[in-house]
């Protein structure tokens, strides 16, 4: 059945667990490509190279009413006494729903940047960028 | 192995000199004697972007083969790929070989691709 996907389908995992009052996300894919053109050629050339997937995402900031907060929990990634290591990546799950199926891109990152505020009128929001580091691990889509 | 059979990503030739010595007065006055008729010392500076790593090595196959800069050897025209110009004009002149100058420079780009510099003099 043909089927346009809206925001009403997007979802965000991060270690597994669902986010809740996520805005948007958003994913971007880039391959670097290396120049093999040669002296004598009339056309440019080239040859893969590296791939690199970064995006970012938009979390409300909000309190369930159970002490959950996963604007703040991701804020937190980055927003710390403490310094970040190497370790501090997150399992990160962007996914399009349609019914049962999920349509997912799985990937290992590390929050790059936060941003939050408060502005009178506006609903407070927390802005997070992540940079994947490694290979994606699944591609469902 | 011969020299590979490669055309190459950038080019930078040095004609060299004729050998002569310059001799000056206080007077300003100025006497040359020329000792030969060949010109040498041209170099030719060759890069070799983004290729795979079974080419790269082959450069240092025959760097092996020459003994560094010791033997000195004729490049195959596919060095000259891209010049329109006297092949002659950017090869090692009339009675001169290449040899090489420094050792083949090998940058490793991403698994299996890398890039070779080679720095050539033209000698007698």
């Amino acid at each position: 059945m043909a089927k346009v996907y809206t925001g009403r389908d997007g979802r965000l995992l991060i270690d597994g667990v669902e986010q809740i009052k996520v805005t948007n996300w958003q994913l971007t894919g880039s391959l670097e490509m290396l120049e093999t053109t040669t002296l004598g050629d009339a056309q440019r050339s080239y040859t893969p190279g590296v791939q690199e997937f970064n995006g970012s995402a938009t979390l409300l900031y909000f309190n369930d009413g159970t002490g959950r907060n996963d604007a703040a929990t991701a804020l937190k990634k980055v927003l710390r006494v403490a310094g970040v290591n190497s370790t501090d990546t997150v399992d990160l799950r962007l996914r399009l729903v349609e019914g049962t199926v999920n349509h997912d891109v799985r990937l290992t990152a590390y929050v790059t940047s936060v941003s939050f505020g408060a502005s009178v009128g506006e609903i407070s929001s927390a802005q997070i960028s992540f940079q994947a580091t490694g290979a994606l691990s699944e591609v469902t889509i | 192995m011969a020299y590979p059979t490669l055309a190459p990503t950038t080019r930078n030739f040095d004609a060299g000199q004729y050998p002569f010595k310059t001799f000056s007065s206080l007077s300003g006055k100025e006497v040359r004697i020329l000792y030969g008729s060949k010109r040498t010392g041209m170099t030719l500076d060759l890069a070799y972007d983004n290729i795979t790593d079974a080419t790269a090595d082959d450069f240092v196959a025959h760097y092996d083969e020459t003994k560094g800069g010791f033997t000195a050897f004729d490049l195959p025209a596919a060095a000259k790929t891209g010049w329109t110009g006297a092949t002659s004009a950017i090869d090692a002149a009339s009675g001169n070989q290449w040899r090489y100058a420094e050792p083949p420079r090998i940058t490793s780009v991403r698994p299996g691709i890398s890039s070779v510099t080679v720095k050539l003099v033209g000698v007698l």
